[in-house]
């Protein structure tokens, strides 16, 4: 089963890798790890920064992959994040983004949302 | 980029400027903050700022915003400083420059429209003493603070109409200052005085109180129309002078009590409490310093009915402000000054049954009890009040007769109108000092202004001799006969106004009167 979660979580991010691409971002590092996590893909938008959390689930059954952001784990990405500036020592603007990916039990794609700036709005 | 807006800030009737600096950073991850000493209502307008920015179709900016109000150790209370935060933003969005010397204030609807915001005559006149040309406020409080001349009052409708001023893209132009035009405007009384039958006594000793600003206290039994007179009262006022709406008007705005697109108060307030009202409620208080009825019965009249079923405390803290015309708040964090010169109008039974001055009722109260009950309201308190009468029971039968009614009596309006002419003459009087009518003199004024003959000192002594009068009712009395004096339009007082005077004052003699 962790396996298969891991295989999943892999095929999510090389989807979002691809959406994102066609979108006009130039992703410049997949699954960078720093010393509290991993971060997914980092990627460059147009003079911006953008941390990118991929979040891949099969089916809707269990919950959609938009809930299960929450306080904690947003925090943790914005340590992640903050982290990565301090050990580049980037003095630009960055964000963090969020893609979120629903497999069909054929592990095919069967929706992919990209939100923007998920740290705005605090929960 | 770091933009700065000027607003201002108000604490009580006392307004302190304040400064808006609003920073969009060029790195960082996005976030918004408030910083300054917020308070709820504050910090929240961070959700109404960015929502409304992104309703107006404008870009909010992915960037971090950090807004400092300025200065940062007062706390910052109400919703008045969404406008100047949303304004800092949007000049960095748009890049655009701020017109000088202005300040901004209201708060912002979720649509991106300007919503109705208290205290806007407050900021007007804050504008005029420190020389700031431009201020502007939402477009259903420009009313208000247009009265004061020498500001331009520009009515924002909505944030993209800012937008556009600002990119000089439309003609924004401000208000027009609205001359207080003196046009009489009547207080719509319940009753009119002719709707009352019988109670001439009660009606010429109303008519006095009102002349002069008196305090009044009625004694009556149940249903002998002391609260009909009462609510009759407000149509024999005169209207405000322009000082005293203006004074009345900055009151109303501070507790956010003038209605959108409302102006300037011209009619006298009116306010009748119930006696449930608590101590706060009545003069003032809380945590964050309110005005309570007393201030905001400035220049008008307070009615309360049922007198003695106060609390005692309530009724005891009107001493200070009926003798001073204003009230001091103190609180740990907080201080406030409210004026409070208001009419008094008391009403009261003369016993708990009621029926003590009864002709045909007996009282079936006990003498303790009737002590008891006068001893709710203390000396000093009856002592600051210049008029007192009692309210006979009107006789079934006058009250039948249909035929004398309407003619016979005396409307509000005739009565009004010898009001407005006695007030006239005090206003000549005391022209260059800082009251405006008879009952506010102090001792002072009353040896400047009240001449007394020979006779009517005579009077005066002699019934000081007979009544036990006291140094402060002596020149109560003084006060009250200068008023009807007044109302006749006679220059000095004589000995017909000084006896008439010294007919109201049955709570003095009631103490006297064992049972």
């Amino acid at each position: 089963m962790k396996k298969e979660n891991l295989e999943i979580g892999r095929k999510g991010e090389a989807l979002a890798k691809k959406y994102l691409q066609k979108k006009g971002y130039r992703v410049i590092e997949q699954n960078h790890r720093t010393k509290y996590s991993e971060i997914d893909l980092i990627a460059r938008h147009k003079g911006v920064l953008v941390f990118i959390e991929v979040r891949t689930k099969v089916g809707d059954q269990f919950g959609t992959p938009e809930e299960s952001f929450n306080r904690k784990k947003i925090n943790k990405l914005i340590w992640n994040a903050k982290a990565y500036i301090t050990w580049k020592g980037y003095l630009k603007q960055c964000r963090i983004d969020a893609v979120c990916i629903v497999l069909d039990c054929n592990k095919t794609l069967k929706r992919i949302n990209h939100y923007r700036n998920i740290t705005w709005v605090k929960p | 980029m770091l933009v700065k807006v000027a607003s201002a800030l108000n604490l009580g009737l006392h307004t302190v400027a304040m400064e808006v600096e609003v920073n969009v950073a060029q790195r960082g991850l996005p976030a918004f903050e408030i910083v300054g000493l917020p308070t709820k209502a504050v910090a929240e307008s961070k959700e109404r700022v960015r929502t409304a920015i992104i309703n107006s179709d404008i870009k909010f900016p992915e960037r971090r915003i950090v807004v400092n109000l300025a200065p940062a150790d007062v706390p910052k209370q109400g919703s008045f400083y969404d406008l100047p935060i949303a304004v800092g933003i949007l000049a960095t969005v748009i890049g655009c420059k701020l017109p000088e010397r202005s300040l901004f204030f209201g708060e912002l609807s979720l649509d991106g429209t300007l919503r109705h915001t208290k205290g806007a005559l407050l900021l007007a006149l804050f504008a005029k003493e420190r020389g700031v040309n431009n201020i502007f406020v939402p477009h259903s409080s420009a009313n208000e603070a247009s009265i004061i001349k020498g500001v331009n009052v520009y009515p924002v409708e909505s944030l993209t109409q800012l937008v556009l001023f600002f990119c000089k893209q439309i003609d924004f132009k401000p208000v027009t200052h609205k001359e207080n035009d003196s046009k009489e405007e009547v207080s719509e009384a319940e009753f009119d005085m002719s709707d009352v039958l019988g109670q001439e006594q009660t009606k010429r000793t109303m008519e006095i109180a009102a002349g002069g600003g008196h305090n009044l206290f009625m004694i009556g039994s149940p249903g002998s129309g002391k609260t009909m007179l009462a609510r009759a009262f407000p149509g024999i006022l005169p209207s405000l002078s322009e000082k005293e709406s203006l004074e009345v008007t900055k009151i109303y705005s501070a507790s956010g009590r003038i209605p959108p697109q409302g102006s300037v108060i011209k009619t006298r307030p009116f306010c009748t409490p119930h006696h449930t009202t608590s101590n706060a409620g009545l003069i003032g208080g809380g945590s964050r310093l309110k005005p309570g009825e007393i201030s905001l019965a400035h220049r008008g009249v307070l009615f309360l009915d049922e007198f003695n079923e106060f609390s005692r405390l309530a009724l005891e803290s009107l001493r200070q402000p009926l003798e001073d015309g204003c009230i001091t708040l103190c609180r740990s964090r907080d201080k406030a000054t409210f004026p409070s010169r208001f009419t008094l109008i008391a009403s009261a039974n003369p016993c708990p049954c009621g029926y003590l001055l009864h002709p045909k009722k007996t009282c079936i109260c006990t003498q303790r009890e009737i002590e008891r009950y006068r001893k709710k309201i203390s000396g000093p308190i009856l002592d600051r009040i210049d008029l007192c009468v009692e309210v006979p029971v009107v006789d079934i039968k006058e009250l039948s007769c249909d035929d004398k009614a309407p003619d016979f009596l005396e409307s509000s309006k005739v009565i009004r109108e010898r009001i407005i002419m006695a007030r006239k003459i005090q206003q000549k009087r005391f022209s260059s000092e800082t009251i405006y009518t008879n009952a506010e003199m102090g001792n002072k004024q009353i040896k400047k202004y009240c001449y007394l003959s020979r006779e009517v000192s005579q009077i005066l002594i002699k019934a000081g001799a007979n009544f036990n009068l006291s140094a402060r009712s002596y020149y109560k009395m003084i006060r009250v006969a200068r008023t009807i004096s007044d109302l006749e339009g006679v220059k000095e007082i004589s000995a017909s106004h000084m006896a008439e005077a010294l007919q109201y004052r049955s709570c003095e003699k009631n103490e006297n009167v064992h049972f």
